[in-house]
């Protein structure tokens, strides 16, 4: 429980990643945030090739703004963010959503929050808008196979407009179209919100047993016992800054005690 | 100072020669850093200061001196000419007074500079001019009652000049077939236009703003190609003339021009009239509470606002009715062109240049549109090529007109401010500027500043010795900087204020937070269960020393 | 009456009015943008052809052609001009209308000031034959117009239904921030939408040319036509456009026989103010079945 080995593990387990496996993202000093509002303070974040992380913390600290400032989707933003060793962090954001297409092309899959889905296109329709690279888009009958191996129900919804399927079965849709492109990075916020606790387990289970290969995958989760011992790390997220691992456990306890 | 830190390196402990049991003699400690270069280091500041507040500049004019205030009031209600606010000036010790709201004094101005443009044209210009200044009259009412419906009932309506050309054609039909004299054209204009607004105020109550949009845009043209095709009202002719007009027909050409004029200028006069007391008034202030999408909110207050909408919906076509009878009293009847597609856009030009929702933006932008379109007349097509771009550029780079442009200045520095704020600077519970100039007791800006360098200063305090001495020995005499740590978690208040409560059951101790009102137990903070009260005592100081790094 | 007089008739009017309308109702769909230049790019688009017909060649499907693709360029600069600046500023949907209405208003005048007010016209695209049918005689500029915006109709939404492009422009009708998210440019796929119902309006155009002239201030009525259809099938719903092109083609037709060509307007948009009454969504309100939220 000492701040100073909390600082020191951290430290070597960013070194650790230096040494042994590629960058995908590397975060470095972001802040971010809206109007007057700054939500993410000075935040470093370094994502591996290959590794699964998992970011808890609890409601509006900071989670999804972190992932929209990836995705250049903030107001503002301060601070560097490369993707694949491409800068796509901008000092000054034009206007939330500008450069998001291309951000999104550069490899990243941002699997939001609440399901941003096309309500009138059909599932099938809606896997094959995730596949936007040319090459996704000629294989992108094979990937579809691929996706519904992972979620088997969406076989028989195929043909059925996204509208009217159930909350658990947009998830599956929306993460499944997350999975259609050629991402080297696969942000998913909150998979389990909302969901029944079954489903919610379903769907993470579905995420961990997903082959990455050279990609990386983070997962923002307020319930960390879906997370624990699952991912390779898990990060606390607090008040817009990075908790090491320590206190990652230390907030699990917190939630069992409050 | 240096030298002094470098000395203090280690702690004597004074109760050391009473021989306690449990005292050391010597615990290494902290360097001392001196709390003045802390402040002076937190004074002396790393970004560039910016000039920040929202203060605006007002001229203060000097007081009445003894004599008590007169305030000229509108005969006879108790609303003022002019809101004066009146100050005690403790500087100078004298009273001044500020205008607050400085547009009586425009509109007077300018109406004054309107009234008097036919005294001092030229003679050489004075026909263009005064031509000019009637068409800006009517155009500037019909535009001050389309106001109303686009502004105040938000309504987007575009068959305004579909009520007024009705009015007009069937008021000069009605002069021409059974001999009307011209002042009952206007009151049966309004007549004419209550039932047109009636007829078409229908579908609005049930359509959405763009739907509405581009059926009342259908109407215009229906209107249109009815007229247009029908030969009672003059198909064969370009328009219906020979109606009864109020210039008298042996005055001089000049003379009818005048009295055209200031009878145009006067139905402005009116029409603004009508806007104050629609816009200023109770409807007004009901349709303010209800804006675009927040309807259901107004709802739920209580505010009938589709009833006072088609109210004023209706009010305004009876309005525009009675222009469109006086329109074919001034002109002796009138054309086709005024249900032309063109005509819609050059209204809707003059309101989008002078900006939507304001009296001053229908008349300003009238002004303009009419120069251009009038007395620039020999240009040809590219007078009204001008009118476009301008109406293109308003609507491109302003929110809300020309009139909207100060507002929109203000808005947009403050956002980029507050922006450049909050990416320079770190926060750590200081009140930002901006904050400050809203906090209501200046005392908490400068507790709440003093609070921030004192956890600075702190800060720095925390280290790996200072921990070990207090997990040593929690209780008794203390190293300076430990101390200065300890005294300062004592004197955080109540609320969330981490305490240790004593476990009958298990002989053990635990961290609690308190809640800071009476009657509310402690929150438990963390499961762990502690064998002895100093380990507590240590597990809450540690606590407490994360939660201040964390600030 | 003539049955088959009204049936033909309905269908050809059907046929333009639809291409017009659904050119509307995409645009407003997908971009958010109520296009009131459309009177200008069908102009544009009529000019267009007229200077190739005039100074390339005559030939039938090559001045089609060149319509089309003047109508696009009409729509690209539409586009550039009014939707690109201002597509993420606050209250983009009035100001959007606005610019658009200004840039009718330059247009028009535009040409108006480069060609003058003389009205002039397009050689006959589909030649001049007709085929005589027991009961019926079918002219070559009928059939042609049929054929031809049937044939682009069927095109444009085959293309929107199967292609990547025009998923891209579905998603986006649909929900523009998860487009963005799955990576669909909003400037990039307006300018796709910009360019391809300006083509269809420049298609319209050189077909209506066949029965009317070009004329600066020519695209006015079809425009306010095509967006009271759109708007009567309810703003962005492509089978609604299309039923009420059928449904107020025919009303033309049998207005035009029954009581005079005089009150076709009027009775249109009697059925039109009768139709948003019980529907105020439009003719689409009725076919959505889709859950929202």
């Amino acid at each position: 429980m000492n701040v100073m080995q909390q600082d020191l593990s951290r430290e070597t387990h960013t070194l650790h990643n230096h040494v042994h496996r590629r960058e995908v993202l590397n975060v470095c000093g972001l802040s971010a945030g809206y109007g007057p509002m700054r939500v993410i303070h000075d935040l470093d974040l370094i994502v591996g090739s290959g590794e699964r992380i998992g970011i808890v913390g609890l409601n509006g600290h900071g989670k999804s703004t972190l992932f929209y400032a990836i995705a250049g989707l903030t107001g503002w933003q301060r601070g560097s963010i490369k993707l694949n060793g491409i800068e796509v962090g901008r000092t000054r954001s034009q206007g939330p959503g500008r450069y998001t297409h291309q951000i999104v092309r550069a490899g990243l899959a941002l699997i939001p929050q609440g399901d941003e889905i096309f309500h009138g296109l059909t599932v099938e329709e809606h896997l094959d808008s995730g596949a936007f690279t040319p090459r996704s888009w000629r294989e992108r009958k094979e990937r579809k196979e691929r996706i519904l191996q992972i979620f088997p129900p969406l076989k028989k919804l195929m043909a059925v407009p996204v509208g009217r399927l159930s909350g658990g079965e947009r998830r599956m849709v929306s993460i499944g179209r997350g999975l259609m492109g050629e991402a080297s990075l696969f942000l998913v916020d909150e998979p389990s919100l909302g969901l029944a606790p079954k489903i919610g387990k379903n769907v993470i289970d579905a995420l961990m047993a997903l082959d990455l290969g050279g990609s990386a995958m983070v997962i923002a989760e307020q319930n960390v016992s879906l997370l624990e011992g699952r991912v390779d790390r898990i990060i606390g997220m607090h008040v817009g800054k990075l908790k090491g691992e320590a206190s990652a456990a230390l907030m699990l306890h917190d939630q069992g005690g409050v | 100072m240096t030298e002094l830190s470098q000395a203090q390196r280690t702690w004597r402990n004074p109760l050391f020669a009473w021989d306690s049991a449990q005292e050391v003699e010597q615990l290494p400690t902290a360097s001392y850093v001196s709390h003045q270069e802390i402040w002076e280091r937190t004074r002396s500041s790393r970004t560039e200061l910016f000039k920040v507040g929202r203060l605006r500049y007002y001229h203060k004019w000097a007081g009445h001196g003894q004599s008590t205030w007169r305030r000229s009031r509108y005969w006879p209600t108790r609303r003022r000419v002019l809101r004066i606010r009146g100050e005690y000036n403790d500087k100078s010790l004298r009273r001044e007074k500020t205008i607050v709201d400085k547009r009586p004094i425009w509109w007077v101005v300018g109406l004054m500079v309107l009234a008097l443009v036919p005294l001092i044209t030229p003679e050489r210009l004075e026909n263009t001019l005064l031509t000019a200044g009637v068409t800006f009259g009517i155009y500037a009412a019909i535009n001050l009652c389309w106001m109303l419906v686009i502004g105040t009932a938000s309504i987007f309506s575009l068959a305004t000049y579909a009520i007024v050309g009705t009015a007009a054609f069937m008021t000069a039909y009605a002069s021409t077939m059974f001999g009307l004299p011209w002042w009952l054209l206007p009151p049966l204009g309004a007549i004419i236009g209550l039932i047109f607004g009636g007829i078409i105020a229908l579908p609005a109550t049930r359509l959405d703003g763009f739907y509405y949009a581009l059926l009342t845009l259908g109407l215009n043209e229906l209107c249109r190609v009815y007229f247009v095709t029908s030969k009672e009202f003059g198909s064969a002719t370009g328009g219906l003339y020979g109606a009864a007009t109020y210039l008298p027909q042996d005055w001089s050409s000049t003379g009818q021009l005048q009295l055209a004029y200031y009878a145009c200028f006067t139905l402005m006069l009116l029409a603004l009239l009508l806007y104050r007391f629609i816009n200023g008034r109770q409807l007004g202030r009901i349709l303010r509470i209800a804006p675009e999408k927040r309807e259901a909110f107004a709802e739920a207050t209580g505010v009938d606002f589709r009833q006072a909408r088609v109210r004023v919906f209706l009010i305004s076509s009876v309005g525009l009715g009675f222009i469109g009878g006086f329109y074919s009293a001034n002109y002796g009847g009138v054309a086709f062109s005024i249900f032309s597609f063109d005509t819609v856009l050059l209204g809707l030009a003059m309101l989008v240049i002078g900006g939507i929702g304001r009296a001053e933006g229908a008349v300003v932008g009238t002004l303009i549109v009419v120069f251009f379109d009038k007395v620039l007349i020999t240009l040809g097509p590219i007078r009204l090529i001008i009118i476009g771009l301008i109406m293109l550029f308003v609507v491109l780079y302003l929110r809300n007109g020309l009139f909207g442009i100060k507002q929109q200045f203000r808005t947009w520095r403050d956002k980029k401010k507050s922006e450049r704020r909050s990416t320079r600077a770190e926060k750590g519970g200081e009140m930002l500027p901006e904050e400050a100039t809203e906090a209501r007791n200046p005392d908490d800006v400068y507790r709440r500043r003093y609070d921030k360098m004192q956890r600075e200063f702190l800060k720095k305090l925390v280290t790996p010795e200072v921990i070990n001495e207090h997990r040593r020995a929690p209780q008794g005499q203390h190293s300076e900087s430990l101390e200065r740590l300890l005294i300062y978690f004592r004197n955080q208040p109540q609320p969330d204020k981490y305490a240790i409560s004593a476990l009958q059951s298990t002989n053990g101790y635990r961290i609690v937070a308190l809640s800071g009102h009476r009657g509310v137990a402690p929150r438990v903070v963390e499961d762990k269960i502690y064998r002895s009260p100093v380990e507590a005592y240590h597990g809450v100081f540690l606590r407490r020393v994360q939660d201040l790094l964390e600030s | 009456m003539d049955v088959w007089f009204v049936v033909s008739n309905t269908i050809l009017l059907a046929c333009i009015y639809g291409t017009l309308a659904i050119g509307v109702s995409i645009t407003w769909s997908s971009l958010g943008l109520l296009n009131l230049a459309y009177g200008f790019i069908f102009a544009f688009a009529g000019y267009g052809a007229w200077l190739f017909a005039q100074h390339v060649s005559a030939w039938g499907p090559a001045v089609l052609a060149s319509g089309v693709l003047a109508g696009a360029l009409g729509g690209l600069f539409v586009c550039a001009l009014a939707f690109i600046p201002i597509h993420d500023k606050p209250n983009f949907t009035i100001r959007g209308l606005i610019a658009t209405l200004a840039i009718n208003l330059i247009g028009t005048q535009s040409l108006l000031w480069w060609f003058g007010p003389r009205s002039k016209s397009l050689p006959e695209i589909f030649g001049t034959w007709k085929l005589s049918l027991p009961g019926m005689t079918l002219t070559a500029d009928k059939a042609g117009n049929v054929i031809t915006s049937v044939v682009m109709l069927l095109l444009v939404l085959r293309w929107m239904r199967s292609s990547r492009g025009g998923l891209e422009i579905r998603a986006m009708m649909m929900n523009p921030h998860a487009a963005s998210i799955v990576g669909i440019g909003v400037r990039r796929t307006s300018f796709y939408v910009m360019a391809i119902t300006g083509a269809l309006a420049g298609l319209a155009a050189v077909l209506l040319s066949q029965t009317y002239y070009i004329s600066p201030f020519g695209g006015l009525t079809p425009m306010i036509k095509a967006v009271s259809i759109a708007l009567c099938g309810g703003l962005g719903s492509v089978q609604g456009a299309i039923i009420a092109a059928i449904v107020l083609g025919l009303n033309e037709a049998l207005t035009t026989v029954a009581i005079g060509g005089r009150y076709v307007l009027i009775t249109q948009f009697l059925m039109i103010i009768l139709i948003l009454l019980v529907r105020p969504r439009g003719i689409a309100g009725i076919l959505d079945r889709a859950r929202e939220a």
